[in-house]
């Protein structure tokens, strides 16, 4: 069995194993064990064989695809070849780079078709998808296994003591244990699918589903106010992305034709093109260019006039044929392939809490922690970074830009509200969304490996520390870290495993030598943006390198302040501290098995070629490993070549300064929070503006708030006053007037018909009683009656022979 | 004078009178014996009308079972019934106008049907002519009762001369309605067991 | 008197026959005793049977063929015979009547009951 057969029959079943999961604990959920704790089982099951499918996926991948060594390719530099680009060339010597292995696509499925357009279920397998899938079935798995012990308390009747019920309580509720394991389950199949769908249109039915299993999973604990507001608003924040993302999904249709990824065969011979392969075909080196369709699409207007010049049709596809390039040429259809990069860009805005659109991750921490660790820190704000990755090829330099400085403006506006923050979980969450930012920073710039990496890495150590936090959660039963502190004795295994965490987050290690996985991918990120700054003749990019870098520094301050006051000092709430205790070993273990993770996943396996950057770097797009240089709209733009970056002179500088600044960052938070050198206090108290500032999280809710929730409230208000006095008047009064209408007719109907009737009806009554008084039983009268009516009788037919027979007067005998 | 005076006519007359005067009597009599007396004397003059006519076997028939054993009977009826309370039951004024009137409407009505036909004027007709045609009439009759019509063959009416077979079977239901008539009058009037206390005779009431 | 002279024809007759009827009639209706009735009845069976005589009278007609010969006197017979029984059955009910209500008034005669 080849790899081609072999690894899509895999990754299916490893895809499916969570929807037959869920499909099984939807229906017999609540029956299975007591509580419904069979369902746990049930679901971790399913993720546990995924990740051995996932993990065989990944070794047939490894044995079929091992990874090999060749010389890189020439730049683009030829195309604009003054200054920036010359000069990388001449400075860097560049060492060898990994060869790119062709994907496998094709189709399971065709689910229909309208014209050219084919819905089908298919997949795309490269060496980023099965990483992906090796990374998501292990966290999900560790993350299964850890909510056996964080959503015990729902096998029986939870008492819920954020909600107050009707008689001033707390709100007792049963359990809901299966409900839970259910909507993981359904998650996992929706993330699996989103990783290996084949067409854009399959990723956005995916999205969508991660979408509403994220909605379901924060509004969890949903008789809390706050849990529903949080997932309507993560809710309502990625349909703002996803917008655009149609937007971005139509322009590609209308102008290819097409929304798969790779090029599938259809028939033997026969081969349909993928959005990759039209934008950057082989015949042109795989260079971005507007495929002809597109070009022909915006170029409308003069293809009209070619046809009504033209004698012929086909003369006329001739004459459009020949000037299709001169058109590209001329930039039409360029601007079509901006706008669906960008569009396709707004959803992943949305997906990954990127600036402006980051405003519901924080809030989606109402949701349980486990929650927090696989949704919002591990897979599915990764979704987006993802289909960046995924997307890369079709990208502009423009739209590159775009994606580097929204990165940039989130790193930074999410590590400075961090810094502040004192729940636990809202300090991971705008850390999470800071390091989101880090990852499309650096795909922004060209590093596509460096971004993907980091989202590997940050996976592992994201949802080791959110894991971590909420052991502290449950051990201490509140998320605030002023009333916690001292829990270094009570809860070791935590401790030191987040330790662990927050040392990979900072990007800890010797520099240059050797660190744990997310000093490499810091490391990479940080490279490539002053490799870009070198490179870009802009001043744009330096201004991107330093705020990148400053946030680095940013990184480290805020995970060791939290770290800090977590776990050293004094306890500050005494029966906190009282109540911590550590937690069970089903809850231990995944934290352990993520942090070893958290420390090798940068490591090569010994001896070897095989680490997880050479791994990616199978999976580059062609045509990008190259970089770009310059856009059609924009000449400065850059996108330096990532094996550039590992040159001397870009890396060693790359390395120090990251290891400073992190340092600088451990410094500090240990002066502040460690050794108590300098009161946070005071510093507190001197930028208070400033503080206040980020306290309110920049005011992003309060300006969403005034400028579009409050004005969408008034016109929902005005138009509920319209349909009130109105829509509402109208219709009553038409119901009154048909009331009114018919007490008229009940009047007429009393006065007149009633009356009628009973009238006949008297009648009918007196004339019976009339007649009545005719049988007196009395002999004379009836001979009396005899007699008159013998004599009528006579005088009757007398007339009648006289009168009507006209004529006959007396009979004769 | 110079016509001559039709005895018959006279006859007729005077048996006419009597019967309509009598049957006047009848009803203009209070006194229920009275009236019995007065049918008595119109139903003779009855009698006597029929033998003007030429039917004679009739008119003694009439003397002998209706005069001298109905009117009898009747007789007997009154002289059982006869207490003084009923001997004189008068009727209200208002009944005997309502009564009157339907009889004059009645009279007026079949006067006006008599009167109507010419052919039955009798004009024309000498009485001699009318003696020709008279004959004895009880022994056709005694022998159509026995089923042989003597009078037909010489019906010169053609029309007429059909229904040979006599009046036998209606004889015969008669006699066998006779005898069912006088059982169920036995029977009608035979004596009862009275009640102990007979009820009082109830007052005349006013008629309406 | 025209009638003296004349011939009596069948209009003669049935002008007392109605005289008759007629009197019978108010005697059957003014008569409250039960007898009275009777009378009434006998009175109205006699001014039928005036009729058919008058009918089946040759004498009267004058031309034998349109009298109903026979058959007329016949008739009057039976209508005697019949009125004959008919008083016997009356009277029967009459008696009967008195002996059960001790009285003969028809007026009482009304609920068809006894």
């Amino acid at each position: 069995m080849t790899l081609d057969r072999l690894l899509p029959l895999l990754l299916g079943l490893a895809w499916l194993l969570p929807l037959a999961s869920f499909a099984a604990i939807v229906f017999f959920g609540p029956r299975m064990g007591k509580g419904g704790k069979g369902a746990g089982y049930v679901a971790t099951a399913a993720i546990g064989l995924a990740m051995v499918l996932s993990l065989v996926a990944l070794g047939g991948w490894l044995l079929g695809n091992p990874v090999t060594l060749i010389e890189p390719t020439a730049g683009p530099a030829e195309e604009h070849a003054e200054g920036p680009a010359e000069g990388h060339a001449e400075g860097l010597a560049a060492g060898k780079v990994v060869e790119i292995v062709r994907p496998i696509a094709g189709n399971w499925y065709t689910l229909a078709e309208f014209g050219s357009l084919r819905l089908t279920i298919g997949y795309y397998i490269d060496a980023l998808t099965v990483v992906m899938f090796a990374m998501v079935t292990l966290v999900a798995f560790c993350i299964h296994v850890y909510s056996f012990g964080y959503m015990h308390e729902e096998l029986d009747e939870v008492t819920d003591p954020m909600v107050t019920a009707d008689d001033g309580g707390p709100l007792r509720r049963p359990g809901r244990f299966h409900r839970f394991f259910q909507y993981l389950s359904l998650f996992c199949f929706s993330m699996l699918g989103l990783v290996v769908a084949g067409n854009l249109a399959m990723v956005f039915v995916f999205w969508e589903l991660v979408g509403i299993c994220s909605y379901f999973l924060i509004g969890f604990y949903h008789e809390r106010s706050t849990a529903t507001n949080a997932a309507n608003k993560a809710f309502i924040v990625n349909r703002v992305g996803d917008f655009g993302m149609l937007v971005g999904l139509m322009a590609l249709w209308g102008a290819l034709g097409t929304l798969a990824f790779g090029n599938v065969r259809e028939a033997p011979g026969r081969v349909s093109r993928g959005v990759f392969r039209l934008v950057r075909s082989a015949e042109n080196d795989y260079r971005l260019t507007v495929p002809d369709r597109m070009v022909r699409q915006a170029a409308r207007a003069e293809v009209e006039k070619i046809y009504r010049t033209a004698p012929t049709r086909r003369d006329a596809e001739e004459q459009i044929a020949g000037k299709i390039p001169e058109w590209r040429d001329e930039g039409y259809g360029y601007w079509l392939l901006v706008i669906a990069g960008l569009g396709i860009f707004c959803g992943c805005v949305g997906k990954s809490a990127q600036f402006p659109l980051h405003v519901w991750l924080p809030d989606a921490m109402e949701g349980p922690t486990p929650v927090s660790a696989l949704i919002h820190a591990a897979t599915m704000v990764a979704a987006g970074v993802y289909l960046v990755g995924r997307f890369y090829p079709v990208f502009t330099p423009e739209v590159l830009l775009v994606i580097a400085v929204v990165g940039c403006v989130t790193l930074f506006i999410a590590a400075t509200i961090a810094l502040v923050a004192t729940d636990i979980k809202r300090v991971l969450a705008y850390s999470t969304v800071s390091q989101l930012g880090y990852m499309m920073f650096a795909l922004g710039l060209g590093g596509w490996r460096a971004g993907l990496f980091h989202l590997v890495n940050h996976a592992f150590f994201k949802a080791l520390l959110f894991l971590g936090s909420g052991s502290v959660i449950h051990a201490t039963g509140t998320n605030e870290m002023p009333r916690m502190g001292g829990l270094l004795k009570k809860m070791p295994w935590t401790a030191y495993t987040m330790l662990a965490g927050c040392l990979a987050i900072s990007g800890a290690g010797v520099p240059l030598v050797i660190g744990l996985s997310g000093y490499y991918s810091k490391d990479a990120i940080l490279a490539q943006a002053l490799s870009a700054w070198r490179a870009g003749s802009s001043p744009v990019y330096a201004v991107l390198c330093v705020v990148a870098m400053g946030a680095a520094a940013l990184t480290a301050f805020y995970m060791f302040r939290l770290w800090y006051l977590t776990f050293l000092g004094r306890p500050r709430d005494h029966h906190v501290f009282e109540h911590a205790h550590e937690s069970p070993k089903v809850m231990v273990a995944p934290l352990v098995v993520l942090a070893v993770f958290s420390v090798i996943s940068g490591w090569p396996v010994l001896l070897t070629n095989l680490s997880l950057t050479n791994v990616l770097d199978q999976a580059r797009p062609k045509g990008t490993e190259a970089g770009s240089a310059g856009g059609v709209l924009i000449p400065w733009l850059t996108a330096p070549a990532e094996h550039l970056a590992e040159d001397h002179a870009i890396h060693v500088p790359a390395s120090l300064l990251a290891f400073a600044l992190a340092l600088a960052g451990f410094l500090v938070a240990t002066a502040f929070y460690g050794v108590r050198r300098i009161d946070p206090d005071r510093v507190r108290r001197a930028c208070a503006p400033v503080y206040r500032f980020l306290r309110n999280k920049w005011w992003f809710d309060e300006l969403y708030g005034a400028v579009f929730v409050r004005p969408a409230m008034r016109i929902s208000g005005w138009i509920a006053a319209v349909d009130r006095e109105g829509i509402d008047r109208f219709v009553d009064g038409l119901a009154g007037l048909c009331r009114r209408v018919s007490v008229l007719d009940d009047w007429i109907d009393r006065t007149f018909v009633d009356r009628t009737v009973d009238r006949i009806a008297q009648g009918v009554h007196a004339a019976g009683l009339w007649l009545r008084t005719f049988q007196t039983g009395r002999l004379r009268s009836y001979v009396l009656l005899v007699a008159v009516g013998t004599v009528g009788g006579f005088i009757i037919v007398s007339v009648y022979w006289q009168f009507v027979l006209a004529g006959h007067g007396r009979m004769g005998p | 004078m110079s016509v001559a005076i039709q005895w018959h006519s006279l006859f007729f007359l005077l048996m006419a009178l009597a019967a309509c005067g009598a049957a006047l009597a009848v009803v203009l009599s209070a006194n229920v014996v009275r009236m019995a007396f007065w049918l008595v004397v119109s139903l003779g003059a009855v009698a006597g009308l029929f033998f003007l006519a030429g039917a004679d076997l009739v008119g003694t028939l009439q003397l002998m079972v209706y005069v001298g054993g109905t009117l009898v009977l009747l007789v007997f009826g009154v002289m059982l019934t006869a207490r003084q309370p009923f001997v004189d039951m008068r009727t209200a004024p208002t009944q005997w106008l309502v009564a009157a009137l339907v009889g004059a409407s009645l009279l007026a009505v079949l006067w006006q049907a008599a009167l109507s036909v010419d052919r039955w004027a009798g004009r024309g007709q000498t009485l001699a002519d009318r003696q020709a045609q008279a004959e004895p009439t009880a022994a056709p009759l005694g022998l159509a009762l026995v089923g042989v019509r003597v009078d037909k063959p010489d019906q010169a009416d053609p029309r007429l001369r059909d229904g040979m077979a006599g009046y036998l079977l209606p004889f015969e239901v008669i006699s066998v309605h006779l005898v069912v008539v006088l059982i169920g009058a036995a029977h009608l009037a035979r004596a009862k067991r009275r009640p102990t206390s007979p009820e009082p005779p109830q007052t005349p009431r006013t008629p309406e | 008197m025209n009638l003296l002279t004349q011939p009596v024809g069948p209009m003669h007759y049935l002008l007392v026959g109605a005289v008759l009827f007629v009197c019978g009639v108010i005697c059957m209706t003014a008569k409250r005793n039960a007898l009275g009735v009777l009378m009434g009845i006998e009175l109205v069976l006699n001014g039928a049977t005036l009729n058919f005589v008058a009918f089946g009278s040759r004498f009267l007609r004058g031309d034998s063929a349109s009298s109903l010969g026979l058959d007329g006197q016949l008739m009057a017979l039976f209508v005697i015979v019949l009125a004959a029984a008919e008083a016997a059955v009356a009277l029967a009910i009459a008696l009967n009547f008195y002996h059960t209500h001790a009285t003969i008034d028809v007026d009482d005669a009304s609920e068809l009951k006894g």
